[in-house]
């Protein structure tokens, strides 16, 4: 695909992006929103080894949430699957144990969020524990899902054709993504959603603008928005090269 | 027992905001709605992570 496209962030934060892409096809804005959700490889708590645990609850189910804290995922080309982490715990109760209890072996994999709560530990309750990190793809388990509620919707073109007559009761036009008007875009949370409130007794129209994808991506911690979007990217190439390369004589 | 670490539904972690959301929004009088709105937990599959749970850990600790 050689053909010219055009990207442009609406809104952007670290962990959380609204971008309008303009000149892709349907099938490759798809392409792009499955391999940020099961394609790029993250960080997560795999195996856990269990020294003492006398809380509440089985090693099973802290391992579960050891496995789910989002942990900060190295640059490219640091670690290859298989590579493990290990991290540790170390709580005595009275106390909770949170995620940023966690002592990693690498500066590079910590835990993204700080405040998560593992387990609450009562007098003279302990949680020791080890637990290794591997580097692993959503595909195969959500706590290796670097994008979270990544979605896109189509650019609107909205235009107003004609005034309402005088009397009438305007009817709300509800439209959830950003609007196109004389080539600016706004987001459609700046007037509640509602087109009635940016156009008041005016009949509207509205209409996809073809090609135009405004995606919206969050991102679990693991890494910035940027870095999700570029990283799927180059998994859709690195297996269309694994295609070419197999199906050549 | 404890509060789920994601979202079921779309992986978000909520976890974390559970202990100011409890605070002021069960323990204290504050309205849940804009606890959460401020805690930044917009959609209502990660909303009703939050306003659904409760904690069962003192309950069953007596049990061990």
């Amino acid at each position: 695909m050689s053909a010219e496209y055009d990207v442009e962030f609406v809104e952007r934060e670290d962990r959380d992006a609204r971008f309008l892409v303009q000149g892709i096809t349907p099938a490759f804005a798809n392409g792009i929103r499955r391999a940020m959700l099961a394609d790029v490889p993250t960080m997560a708590i795999d195996t856990v080894r269990f020294v003492e645990n006398s809380s509440v609850m089985f090693d099973e189910q802290l391992a579960l949430r050891l496995g789910l804290v989002p942990l900060t995922t190295p640059p490219v080309g640091e670690f290859v699957e298989d590579d493990t982490v290990t991290l540790s715990i170390d709580v005595e109760g009275p106390a909770t144990a949170y995620s940023g209890d966690l002592v990693s072996s690498d500066d590079l994999v910590q835990p993204a969020d700080e405040n998560v709560p593992i387990i609450d530990l009562k007098d003279g309750q302990r949680l020791e524990a080890e637990a290794d990190a591997v580097l692993d793809r959503g595909k195969d388990h959500a706590k290796h899902q670097g994008g979270v509620a990544v979605g896109y919707r189509h650019l609107q073109r909205v235009a107003a054709v004609e005034d309402l007559p005088e009397f009438e009761e305007p009817d709300r036009r509800i439209v959830r993504g950003v609007i196109e008007e004389d080539g600016e875009l706004v987001p459609t949370s700046e007037f509640d959603h509602d087109l009635s409130n940016r156009y008041p007794g005016q009949e509207v129209t509205l209409e996809d603008v073809p090609n135009s994808f405004v995606f919206h991506v969050e991102t679990d911690g693991s890494f910035s928005v940027e870095e999700l979007v570029t990283r799927a990217a180059d998994t859709i190439e690195s297996r269309a090269t694994e295609l070419e390369n197999a199906v050549q004589l | 027992m404890m509060v789920p670490v994601r979202c079921f539904t779309c992986g978000t972690v909520v976890g974390e905001h559970w202990e100011e959301f409890d605070e002021r929004a069960n323990e204290g009088d504050e309205d849940p709605q804009e606890v959460l709105d401020e805690l930044g937990v917009d959609r209502y599959c990660c909303r009703r992570m939050l306003v659904s749970h409760t904690d069962l850990v003192d309950v069953v600790s007596p049990y061990q």
